[in-house]
């Protein structure tokens, strides 16, 4: 999620560390000209203390508000699963009714002896037309009812560089025709973690089927591993396509959140990439500049923790 | 002469069903249709059938409760789930009831006839060897949908 903390508390934040500062200062100049040398180490002291005390603060403040707006943005893709779900279940009724009545159309017709003429074949034609495009809503259907099924992770021990490995040779076939060259920049020294492999590779294909629709021609996706200070492992997908619209950028995580044309897309990918990251305890964000390509950055811990938030 | 299977096919949805019907009787099917689990109760008392297919989502008794009635009346009934509302603990449930397939709306018509085929030659092979454990019969081949 991209964590854009409001300008409220970015500028109440520095201000508090801009206040200690200050004091801290005062503390030390006047400890130093008014009591001599005991007085001011006495002074350092404090201010060691309070800067410390400041410093901590401000950390929990801005820990606090991403944890509540993660909350925020799993309530909300809780919420839209069910109604995704029931939406699916209830679509797929129709559909059937649909699918059927053209195939009891085509059979009607197959049975008939009214021949050839080019009008028959003209609602032939269209009668097979109508039958793809039920088995097309049948698969959107079948993605949100993926999107809203609540699978727990099954945990094993993960070499991320190779599944990764894995997916970027899937993609690197088709992507090489549209002159696209995907670049490794693996960590060698990659711990292994314990997550799902399966949850994993899906978002890390899907994050490279975007990259390479987002170039779409003559570019390049650079993947890239490396393990974080905290010992954390973080993925990062960057690409050379157009980037991200700075507006369309908060909402790129959310359900039915599409930029690509009608019929191409579902809106459902990266949602269900934030949801399966969550449930491996990790974060999934996203920076972009217009024109300069964007990046995608999956953080997991070295090992996979439910996170799931409660509904 | 290879003998008609008799089919029983309920469904709430009337244009489903009856558009359904008419599908597997020009297919060569002996078709009966009724919209309820209690009317297909009451059917499967007064008449054999070969193979069930049976909807999930019903207003008065669902599918799970026909399934369980159904099964309680003869343990070997062929019964097709055909429903829109596919969940992982619904199939696991239907399996554990003794629910021979499974399939999920909307499926063309080719894959419901196969599945009945399959359903119907089980019924047929356990038949000519007489009352054994379902899983003592040789199942029928699948076929590629």
């Amino acid at each position: 999620m991209q964590q854009n903390f409001p300008l409220a508390t970015t500028l109440g934040v520095w201000a508090f560390m801009a206040l200690t500062a200050i004091i801290g200062a005062t503390l030390l100049l006047t400890g130093y000209v008014w009591g001599g040398t005991a007085v001011w180490l006495w002074a350092a002291l404090a201010y060691f203390l309070i800067s410390r005390y400041a410093s901590q603060t401000a950390a929990a403040v801005q820990q606090g508000f991403v944890t509540g707006e993660q909350l925020l943005q799993a309530q909300k893709l809780a919420a839209l699963g069910e109604l995704a779900a029931g939406l699916a279940h209830e679509i797929n009724n129709p559909l059937a009714i649909i699918r059927q009545e053209a195939e009891y159309a085509q059979f009607v017709l197959k049975k008939s002896t009214i021949g050839d003429s080019p009008e028959l074949l003209e609602v032939r034609d269209s009668l097979r037309e109508i039958i793809t495009q039920v088995d097309r809503s049948r698969e959107i259907t079948q993605n949100l009812l993926n999107f809203a099924r609540k699978r727990e992770p099954v945990l094993q021990q993960v070499e991320i560089n190779r599944l990764i490995e894995d997916m970027v040779r899937l993609v690197e076939k088709e992507a090489r025709n549209k002159n696209i060259h995907l670049q490794r920049h693996y960590d060698p020294d990659l711990p292994v973690v314990t997550s799902d492999p399966p949850l994993l590779r899906q978002v890390i294909l899907n994050l490279l089927n975007n990259a390479s629709y987002a170039i779409g021609a003559d570019g390049e996706i650079t993947v890239a591993t490396r393990t974080l200070p905290n010992r954390e492992i973080l993925i990062t997908v960057a690409d050379t396509g157009p980037g991200i619209a700075p507006e369309v950028l908060p909402k790129i995580f959310d359900p039915f959140f599409t930029t690509k044309p009608q019929g191409k897309g579902t809106g459902l990918g990266l949602a269900i990439c934030h949801g399966i990251i969550q449930k491996l305890g990790g974060r999934i964000s996203s920076t972009s500049e217009p024109g300069r390509g964007a990046t995608f950055a999956v953080t997991l811990p070295l090992s996979a923790q439910s996170q799931e938030q409660p509904a | 002469m290879i003998p008609t299977p008799k089919i029983l096919l309920v469904d709430d949805e009337d244009r489903f069903r009856t558009t359904m019907r008419k599908l597997l009787t020009g297919h060569g099917l002996d078709v009966t249709d009724v919209d309820s689990g209690h009317k297909a109760l009451t059917a499967l008392a007064s008449q054999d059938f070969d193979v069930i297919v049976l909807d999930l989502r019903m207003p008065d008794m669902d599918g799970i409760n026909t399934l369980k009635a159904m099964k309680d009346i003869n343990p070997d009934l062929e019964v097709i789930i055909l429903t829109g509302h596919a969940s992982l603990d619904d199939a696991m449930e239907i399996m554990q009831l003794g629910g021979t397939e499974y399939l999920l709306k909307p499926c063309s018509v080719e894959a419901l006839l196969d599945k009945i085929e399959i359903a119907f030659e089980r019924k047929t092979i356990r038949e000519t060897h007489g009352p054994q454990r379902r899983s003592e019969i040789p199942e029928p081949e699948e076929r590629d949908q």
